[in-house]
């Protein structure tokens, strides 16, 4: 018997081997931004880059990297965009990856991604030839986790058929939903969801109230602050107390009642202006031509402050070989030329390199997005850096800001009781890490 | 006749090879890891005997929280789901039993045709039709001067909307297993009945349910174990939302061991899961058994 | 049981009214997909008001790359027709083995069978992925397939069937010279069929709806099911228009339709004829 379950095993592990291969192989003639390696690369050193550019932007990153591939045959980049390519980071052999700003810490406490600060200088480039936002974004005790690609702070699309343009505080919001209604009670100025965008919402709010959410130790996010109670509350006061936005609003709420049509023989809600993810710009761009703005972000609490997720361009832990590394700092090299770097602001990514930033500048009205965009990286307020960031921050996202959203009688005791009950999870999330 | 043992071993390799391969490994793989501290990207830091359980079932961590959030939802799902699941399939089988030909044919595959349909389907199609705000049944809501509802995000019409989209997708199966079972109902059992002067109802529940029994009990077992691992429909149309209310437990594992990296925890608690499904179903086999005997 | 028309009439009105609360979904996703994009996002009305093919366009030109419909399509067709065939042949020979030849431990192993078939899938599911990833398949047609060979349900239906089947046609074949794998396929295999082509149906089905497993064994986009491929897109911020959601699901789902009209008849006559009551 014994002997049987194991010829078994060692037969079918041959069956799943030769299965798996002959698979995979027939995978790959399909095109998905996986290249095949040309024949005249052979010889080349292959750099395995992974991002998860599915959406539109992916086409932006692919012709940054052909045109590396073209312009020289030493090395080759093999670039995979996947739609879960975290997954796919935690199990699978890739040398460059790019990451959300937010996951540094996580990946570089579990091991995964290593400082970058060698490639930078091999390149003769340093952290100051980046915005000054930069710095917190990517920095971490021991070095940099990541070479800035760009960020993608909560943006604001106005439609110009019911303002002329985007309102610049609190009190312009107010004035715009009271004319809005006055028109028509299904029109407000702007909406705000109950879930999907929240930590934009709670970090912006955060930051503009000057609430620091890093707990004394620097190790979880202490929403338990009345300062965040009072902060977080302008979202409510917004919804229930100065009309500006409609009553719950749902997951995504402010981009589609920003897309309703109350002309139309809809019923919805229609907003003039939403502050929601650039990604968005190709939909609002495509609903609105030319009567679609873009602004930057309105003064909700005390000061202007932004808060937006951003995408680095990280080095693998296992990376060491020195010919690997010298095709990788040949390849940064090559990316971040403003010329080459524009590409992808072209695709309404907002780049922080500095030099690429001053040569959007004087072509504003070809990147329109990314130029209203830049505008803020001066108040943008990085995440702080804590273990499985986005974990800490689910709680906020699936329970705290939604009963903000949809509880009229909410009392700001039961906010400061959630948002212990936020703080605590946290905490526990830090205490997961593994240890340094 | 004499048939050697290779002849047939040979036969039931196949099958025993996939067996071992796929359920034997990874279920006593799972149960070894529900002992461990064991992160996914990690690996397994030591040994912790009950640990994990013992803080998915004391109070205080938010392990606990979370899965006695997801328990008491999933349960609450399991009995909002049984009575449409099963006696609306049972009274759409009787409708059917008595049209008449072709046209049977036709209402049998137009009710169990949208089962044909993939759950993230029907879950995008029911998402867009609930959408609290322009959303089409809210928008015909209000041709007709009535309030719209905010169906995604305020409960009771979460659980609702979830379960429309449940019943719409599964019923047709609960159904067909229906249609079957009456068709072979003994007609001579009806004609006595009908001799009797047994009215629709009696003739009901003395003839059809009697003969029909065997299959009740399996559709409402099979309907307890399917509705007990909701998953695709929250996560699609509410993604477990307003404010976990909806948060099945097969989802909170998966977050549990994808997103927090923490695969010892989540065995734990799928093992959990596993051991409360079989205590759910035995229960009912035994309720059904017993009355089988006492009929 | 006797009906008077009146009765009939009614019934056949109360179906029809059923009838329409059930297609109406499918109506909807229909017509939708040739809505333009601020007409889909909120309307009132079932039927466009402007027909547009746009979205139909969008997706077989842009989309190719992150929504390879087709690809999908052709992958759980794969998988769907691959996955049923080797549950049949790995099952029927199994069961055969157990009910009819010599098989050492047959008792053990009929025990086991059974006994795993009351343990739920969830405490399997995520051990096997972890499973399959050590060894590095991921992403591969073979964690797709293989592991639905180890369904126990055609076993256990193959075998019931068999236990209460004649013997005397076997011994007959026996007699005249034939071997087992000749009986099997000329006597056991005719007399088999209605059992087999349920368990074919209910396997389809199981594994063309499968989306969990799917969801966890994938990564890129060329390896999707249907199922797991259009989730992206319901959960993605690619997909803001509900006009093109829906024409994707509607090309995902009209294949399936077709096969399901034509093979549901097996299925409602296959039930019957299997342990499963």
């Amino acid at each position: 018997m014994k002997k049987l379950l194991l010829g078994s095993l060692l037969s079918s592990m041959v069956l799943l081997a030769a299965c798996g291969n002959g698979e995979t192989g027939a995978g790959d003639d399909t095109d998905n931004g996986n290249e095949e390696i040309p024949e005249e690369a052979a010889d080349a050193t292959v750099i395995r880059f992974l991002n998860g550019f599915t959406g539109g932007d992916g086409a932006f990153m692919k012709e940054i990297v052909d045109n590396f591939n073209d312009s020289q045959d030493e090395y080759f980049v093999n670039e995979s965009q996947e739609p879960e390519h975290y997954t796919q980071f935690r199990t699978g052999d890739y040398e460059l990856v790019v990451m959300h700003g937010v996951n540094l810490e996580t990946y570089s406490m579990d091991g995964l991604i290593q400082p970058i600060d060698g490639i930078l200088e091999d390149v003769g480039m340093s952290i100051n030839d980046f915005h000054p936002a930069a710095e917190d974004l990517v920095g971490l005790t021991d070095g940099n986790y990541g070479i800035p690609l760009d960020i993608h702070p909560l943006t604001t699309f106005y439609n110009k058929n019911l303002t002329e343009e985007a309102p610049e505080t609190y009190e312009d919001l107010v004035t715009l939903s009271e004319e809005l209604q006055s028109e028509n009670e299904n029109l407000y100025a702007m909406g705000i969801p109950d879930s999907g965008l929240i930590e934009f919402y709670t970090l912006t709010l955060a930051a503009q109230n000057n609430v620091d959410l890093l707990s004394d130790d620097e190790r979880y996010l202490n929403f338990a602050q009345e300062d965040l109670v009072d902060a977080l509350w302008i979202l409510h006061d917004m919804i229930y107390e100065d009309n500006i936005s409609p009553e719950g609003l749902g997951l995504d709420g402010e981009f589609h009642a920003f897309m309703q049509d109350s002309e139309g023989d809809s019923g919805g809600n229609q907003t003039a202006v939403s502050l929601t993810g650039p990604w968005y710009y190709q939909a609002v761009s495509d609903a609105y031509g030319d009567d679609l703005g873009i602004g930057t972000i309105p003064q909700l609490g005390e000061q202007v402050a932004v808060y937006g997720n951003s995408h680095v361009i990280s080095l693998a832990a296992s990376v060491e070989d020195e010919d690997m590394l010298e095709g990788i700092s040949a390849f940064i090299e090559f990316m971040y030329q403003p010329e080459n770097l524009s590409n992808w602001a072209a695709s309404g990514q907002a780049p922080l390199h500095t030099e690429t930033m001053n040569y959007i500048e004087e072509n504003a009205e070809d990147f329109p997005l990314p130029y209203q965009n830049q505008q803020m990286f001066d108040d943008y307020v990085a995440a702080p850096a804590v273990y499985q960031f986005g974990e800490q921050m689910r709680y906020m996202n699936e329970t705290v800001i939604g009963r903000i959203v949809r509880e009229e009688n909410l009392t700001r005791e039961e906010l400061m009781e959630e948002l212990e009950t936020a703080t605590g999870i946290a905490e526990e999330i830090a205490d997961t890490a593994p240890e340094q | 006749m004499k048939i050697s043992k290779t002849v047939s071993t040979l036969m039931f390799l196949p099958f025993l090879l996939f067996f071992v391969l796929f359920w034997i490994i990874p279920f006593v793989y799972g149960i070894y890891v529900s002992f461990h501290n064991w992160t996914v990207s990690g690996g397994n830091n030591g040994f912790v005997g009950l640990d994990n359980y013992i803080r998915i079932l004391t109070p205080g961590s938010m392990y606990h929280d979370s899965f006695m959030n997801a328990l008491g939802n999933t349960l609450y799902f399991v009995g909002i789901s049984l009575v449409p699941l099963v006696v609306f399939a049972l009274l759409l089988a009787l409708l059917i039993e008595n049209i008449p030909g072709k046209l049977k044919v036709v209402f049998r595959t137009i009710f169990f045709i949208s089962y044909a349909v993939s759950v993230t389907a029907v879950s995008a199609i029911f998402k867009w039709l609930f959408t609290g705000n322009g959303g089409y049944i809210n928008n015909v809501l209000q041709t007709f001067g009535l309030d719209s509802i905010r169906w995604l995000n305020t409960q009771p019409y979460a659980w609702i909307a979830i379960l429309a989209a449940t019943v719409w997708w599964t019923i047709g199966y609960n159904m067909i297993l229906f249609v079957n079972a009456l068709d072979e109902v003994d007609e001579s059992l009806y004609e006595a009945a009908a001799l009797d002067g047994a009215n629709a109802w009696q003739r009901f529940w003395n003839v059809t349910f009697p003969s029909i029994k065997g299959v009740f009990v399996f559709v409402v077992i099979i309907t307890v174990i399917a509705s007990f691992n909701l998953y695709g429909q929250t996560l699609l149309i509410t993604e477990g939302g307003p404010a976990r209310s909806t948060m099945s437990l097969t989802m909170i594992i998966q977050n549990t061991i994808f997103s927090q990296n923490n695969l010892g925890m989540g065995s734990a608690m799928a093992v959990l899961m596993g051991i409360i499904m079989v205590f759910i179903t035995g229960i009912q086999y035994m309720i059904g058994f017993r009355k089988d005997e006492n009929g | 049981m006797k009906q008077s028309k009146a009765q009939k009439v009614i019934l056949i009105i109360i179906a029809t009214l059923i009838a329409a609360v059930f297609i109406f979904p499918l109506l909807w996703m229909f017509f939708t997909s040739f809505k333009g994009m601020a007409e889909s996002i909120s309307s009132a009305r079932l039927l466009p008001r402007n027909w547009t093919a746009n979205n139909f366009i969008e997706l077989f030109t842009v989309d190719t790359a992150n929504a390879p419909i087709i690809r999908w399509l052709l992958n759980t067709a794969f998988i769907s027709f691959g996955g049923t065939a080797l549950v049949v042949i790995t099952n029927t020979l199994a069961a055969y083995s157990i009910a009819r030849l010599n098989l050492p431990a047959k008792r053990l192993f009929m025990f086991i069978i059974v006994a795993s078939m009351t343990i739920p899938g969830i405490v399997i599911v995520f051990p096997r992925y972890f499973n399959f990833r050590d060894i590095g398949l991921l992403d591969t047609f073979a964690p797709l397939i293989l592991p639905y060979a180890a369904s126990t349900l055609g076993v256990f239906l193959i075998y019931s069937f068999l236990r209460n089947f004649p013997r005397d046609l076997e011994e007959a074949a026996y007699i005249d010279g034939a071997n087992q794998l000749q009986i099997l396929r000329h006597v056991i295999f005719p007399s088999i069929k209605p059992v087999i082509a349920t368990l074919s149906v209910i396997t389809f089905i199981l594994i063309y709806n499968d989306f969990l497993w799917p969801l966890l064994v994938t990564n890129s986009a060329e390896m999707r099911t249907v199922t797991v491929g259009l989730a992206n897109l319901v959960q993605g911020a690619n997909f803001v228009n509900p006009g093109k959601m829906m024409a994707s699901t509607l090309i995902a789902t009209v294949p399936a339709l077709v096969i399901f009209i034509f093979a549901n008849r097996y299925f409602v006559k296959g039930v019957n004829s299997t342990g499963l009551k």
